[in-house]
């Protein structure tokens, strides 16, 4: 008889039972198991579609006088077809941490609500909530396990914790970075063209956010891999907050060509 | 690209690692500080595989914390640079580690000294040397300029001197270097323009 | 001294052969969409290979239970394998907590299911839809690895690329800057926009015909299974 105990979940099969219908190792993983490391098949020339859902993507965060604004475009593309318009590349991982998702869908997605996992078990365990430092580093050191068998992830773990506001950059190489300002992605390099120029550590929130929605809107203009919508996060003492979601490629586009176009006029009057 | 760089001095050995950290062309970061304090006399530069070197450095130091814990003993430089090189001779068998590093330490017994040791589990002491693309540019200078049991000035001067070749011959440009000195009262950092 | 090794007690490193290589693409394409208080979930029938068709009618979604089902297109053999791994796992939470399987559930324990084999993938690209808890329809695209996305309406598999341009613009109105009023479709419109852009496929798409299974999921009748012929060449 097969017993069912809901504390210990291994479905009374914890002996090798003939006619299982579903192989054991599936059976088990009631909680998010972290894949096997025993097989990489996908090293022997796989079919591209298996893995080609990637994000290529602009992220990018920043910390200033406020707090930490964090502001990413939505698009996932799987080579030239355009996987999705509309996707969460901040991650809320709870009210305190945020992490952003640049490289692999399903790595990000994953092992970021691994991370939440382990975030909510820190705080039963410990009755406080983990610094952003040992976030960053949990996931660190759970991707650095499977470094070489071809996860692609390239993250921001941001947060407010006891010391204030801080930024963890962590990819899937294994390395860990704490900084004042990061941008991940294809388009990055374009998004720090304009959020290096246009930095200052004392801004309102309200400027903080317009820079991120300005650098992410140029960084979706030049690069192709980068696109659909703009959303920003801001982080304050009393936690995240989302501040907007706004089209990219349309709305944006022609509002900052209006502004651009007025600016000139006037421009041209005076002189 | 890491440059990394380190003498022996009369009572010293100084280390310099340049402080950036790339991603392709990009700079992710530039005050990185790759030269790990192993513990109180010891220091351990390095460059290689990002991910890697950290992970790795990480896991000689708190070996060597537990061994201290443990023992109430501090191992030597001679015995740490040992130790460094078997867990690589280990890896390099099992999942290679890219790491390179030169360790600098100061003990009663053999005063200041210093050991080259790579990834592949080669370990040498030496008097001056330097890892990555550096090591093109300036063991020339450094086999011209070295003198044995040169003060901590001359030593300043000297790495200096490399890192001004550096700049000028270098086609990545490495702004930012830090400088570690360990010498019989430990390890500090030297701040110089 | 602490040992590395000491942390990794299952360490059965096996030989893989070189050129293992198990997969094979079947076709199929699979489209679901979820209206104000219905669910349609559609698949293709054919199981292609290469240029030839061994078979015309496969099935290829599975009901979940009375208000999830989830549609499969890819490798065949493994889509076989997967239906087979979340149906005795819903059926195992159902007969264990005593009620239904929710839709949000059952789309984390796919997602779970896909990456759990991150590095030897089921060769299967899904959608899963059905009821939430209130009786509307929402639709979750899958990859291959797991990663999903709720949304109103998804094609996934070979046709991908024909049909969902499509669906984007008549039911989320994509594109449409002038008349953006998004409609209500009913169940009626719906089932005529899943047929036309299976049967229109079918005319482009090597891997897309014979007869698509459309599965309707409404409250008051449950799953409801119906066969919209395709054209047989």
């Amino acid at each position: 008889m097969i017993k069912l105990d809901v504390f210990q979940p291994t479905f009374g099969l914890d002996k090798e039972e003939e006619n299982v219908v579903v192989p054991k190792e599936e059976l088990y993983c009631s909680t998010p198991l972290a894949p096997s490391l025993r097989w990489n098949v996908l090293s022997n020339n796989a079919p591209k579609d298996l893995t080609k859902f990637h994000h290529g993507t602009t992220t990018l965060s920043f910390v200033f006088s406020e707090g930490i604004v964090a502001a990413v475009d939505s698009r996932a593309s799987m080579g030239q077809y355009i996987g999705s318009g509309s996707v969460k590349k901040v991650i809320e991982i709870n009210k305190y941490l945020l992490g952003t998702m640049a490289g692999g869908a399903a790595d990000c997605t994953f092992w970021e609500r691994y991370l939440g996992m382990r975030c909510r078990l820190f705080e039963l365990k410990n009755k406080e909530r983990i610094s952003v430092a040992a976030a960053s580093k949990i996931l660190c050191n759970t991707v650095y396990q499977y470094k070489g068998m071809g996860l692609s992830m390239g993250t921001m773990i941001m947060g407010w914790d006891k010391k204030g506001p801080h930024i963890y950059y962590v990819d899937s190489e294994g390395t860990r970075l704490k900084g004042q300002k990061f941008s991940v992605g294809s388009g990055s390099t374009h998004a720090l063209g304009v959020l290096d120029q246009g930095y200052q550590w004392n801004m309102s929130v309200e400027e903080a956010c317009e820079l991120g929605r300005r650098s992410i809107y140029h960084a979706t203009h030049r690069d192709a891999f980068s696109g659909g919508y703009i959303n920003v996060y801001y982080i304050g003492p009393d936690g995240w907050k989302f501040i907007s979601h706004e089209d990219s490629g349309f709305d944006k586009h022609y509002q900052y060509a209006t502004e651009k176009a007025t600016q000139q006029q006037q421009q041209m009057s005076i002189s | 690209m890491d440059s990394v760089i380190a003498l022996v001095g009369k009572d010293f050995v100084l280390s310099a690692a340049d402080t950036a950290n790339a991603r392709s062309v990009i700079v992710m970061k530039d005050d990185v500080d790759k030269i790990l304090e192993l513990d109180s006399h010891k220091t351990l530069a390095m460059g290689g595989e990002p991910g890697d070197f950290v992970q790795f450095t990480e896991y000689i130091q708190k070996n060597l914390h537990l061994y201290e814990f443990q023992t109430g003993l501090q191992l030597s430089t001679h015995a740490v640079a040992n130790f460094i090189r078997g867990e690589l001779a280990r890896l390099i068998r099992e999942a290679p580690v890219l790491t390179n590093l030169l360790l600098g330490g100061y003990d009663s017994v053999s005063g200041p000294s210093l050991y080259y040791i790579d990834y592949l589990g080669t370990l040498e002491k030496l008097d001056y040397t330097a890892q990555g693309y550096a090591s093109f540019f300036i063991l020339g200078t450094l086999d011209r300029y070295y003198q044995k049991d040169i003060t901590l000035d001359e030593g300043i001067e000297l790495m200096k001197r490399c890192i001004h070749q550096l700049s000028k011959r270098f086609v990545i440009n490495q702004k930012n270097f830090i400088f570690k000195v360990v010498d019989k009262d430990g390890v500090r950092q030297i701040n110089f323009e | 001294m602490y040992n590395k090794q000491h942390l990794d007690p299952h360490d059965d490193t096996s030989a893989q052969r070189p050129d293992f290589m198990p997969y094979q693409n079947n076709g199929g394409t699979v489209v679901a969409m979820g209206g104000e208080d219905y669910c349609i979930v559609a698949a293709t029938t054919r199981l292609g290979l290469g240029f030839a068709i061994p078979t015309r009618n496969v099935c290829r979604y599975a009901i979940l239970n009375d208000r999830v089902v989830l549609a499969t297109a890819g490798m065949y053999a493994d889509t076989v394998a997967l239906h087979k791994v979340v149906t005795a796992r819903v059926k195992v939470y159902q007969q264990q907590q005593e009620k239904p399987f929710g839709l949000f559930s059952a789309a984390q324990l796919l997602s779970n299911t896909l990456y759990y084999r991150r590095f030897f993938p089921y060769y299967t690209f899904n959608v899963l839809g059905g009821l939430d808890q209130d009786g509307q329809g929402f639709v979750y695209g899958f990859d291959a690895i797991g990663s999903g996305e709720k949304v109103k309406v998804v094609c996934n598999g070979t046709a991908q690329a024909l049909i969902q341009p499509i669906l984007d613009n008549q039911v989320e109105k994509k594109q449409q800057y002038e008349n953006k009023q998004i409609e209500k479709w009913s169940l009626q419109e719906a089932l005529d926009l899943v047929k036309d852009v299976f049967t229109s496929a079918g005319e482009r798409d090597i891997y897309t015909g014979d007869a698509v299974d459309i599965c309707t999921v409404t409250k008051q009748r449950g799953v409801v299974v119906e066969t919209f012929p395709l054209k047989k060449d």
